[in-house]
């Protein structure tokens, strides 16, 4: 665990992938090519997705196989295909709590390496969110990111 | 009625590990478990190598104890703090459960990139097949 940066505890995925950054990106906001990877249920899998990629746009993602079915969803802070995208993501699996997926994309060559992190919302913008509404929460995450860019 | 009792134990679950990841979110309280991780000490201790008043560091062991971070105990005149490290596994654990999830999908989107390639490369066959 990584306690030295400024937002706490973080998950942070590396990947050197032998393709370009716009298909990468393609990926994570095509409905059709979501459905295709993003599933964690082994075998038939029933996969809907739906994306509206543009900030604060919303995308979900329902997941059913036979025994159980799954929703995740949240909504798009940044936008800029093919270097970076950045979304809330909330489901089962970050027990319904609001959390921020970061995906880099930097081109090297031929391939493309890709940086995943996955955090949780800093618990004062998630109380922003609540008291002055979703947006507000998006301006603030906005900001966030611009910042360390 | 067992459901709902899951349901209560993993809501409070979630709640604890938000109080725990809100209490990690600032350096001051990072530093302070990073002290206590060495070993337990005397509130006074823990306080002395910040630039701010005993009052201000007080408030932040404050959230830490709050959260179950951080525990604690008198002995004689002294407040003895210690790290409850439960409560620190159980982001670890949270961690690692993310990890193993998004290396998984990154597993699976690498296989549909190889299979967009393969597509492509046999893509025009493919199409000529296809349309008899």
């Amino acid at each position: 665990m990584d306690r030295d940066d400024a937002t706490g505890p973080v998950v942070q995925i590396r990947r050197r992938l032998r393709a370009r950054a716009e298909q990468i990106f393609d990926l994570w906001t095509k409905p059709d090519l979501m459905v295709r990877w993003m599933s964690p249920f082994p075998g038939a899998v029933v996969c809907q997705a739906s994306c509206d990629p543009r900030p604060g746009g919303a995308f979900s993602l329902v997941m059913s196989s036979a025994e159980s079915s799954r929703v995740v969803s949240g909504a798009y802070v940044h936008v800029d295909r093919p270097r970076k995208l950045v979304f809330t993501w909330i489901g089962p699996l970050t027990n319904n709590v609001n959390t921020l997926v970061t995906v880099e994309l930097n081109p090297r060559g031929d391939e493309t390496d890709l940086v995943l992190t996955h955090e949780r919302l800093p618990t004062s913008a998630i109380h922003e969110g609540h008291a002055k509404g979703w947006g507000h929460i998006l301006d603030h995450l906005a900001d966030a990111v611009a910042k360390d860019v | 009625m067992i459901e709902v009792e899951a349901r209560k134990e993993a809501a409070s679950r979630a709640a604890r590990l938000d109080a725990v990841f809100a209490a990690l979110a600032d350096p001051t309280r990072r530093a302070i478990i990073e002290r206590l991780s060495r070993s337990e000490a005397r509130v006074t201790d823990v306080a002395e190598p910040f630039a701010m008043s005993l009052n201000a560091v007080s408030k932040h062991i404050r959230v830490l104890e709050a959260s179950g971070v951080v525990e604690r105990r008198r002995k004689g005149r002294d407040h003895i703090l210690s790290i409850n490290t439960r409560s620190l596994n159980e982001v670890d654990g949270w961690i690692e459960r993310m990890r193993r999830y998004w290396g998984a999908r990154l597993d699976a989107m690498e296989r549909v990139l190889l299979e967009l390639e393969k597509d492509h490369k046999s893509g025009p066959k493919d199409r000529k097949h296809g349309s008899r």
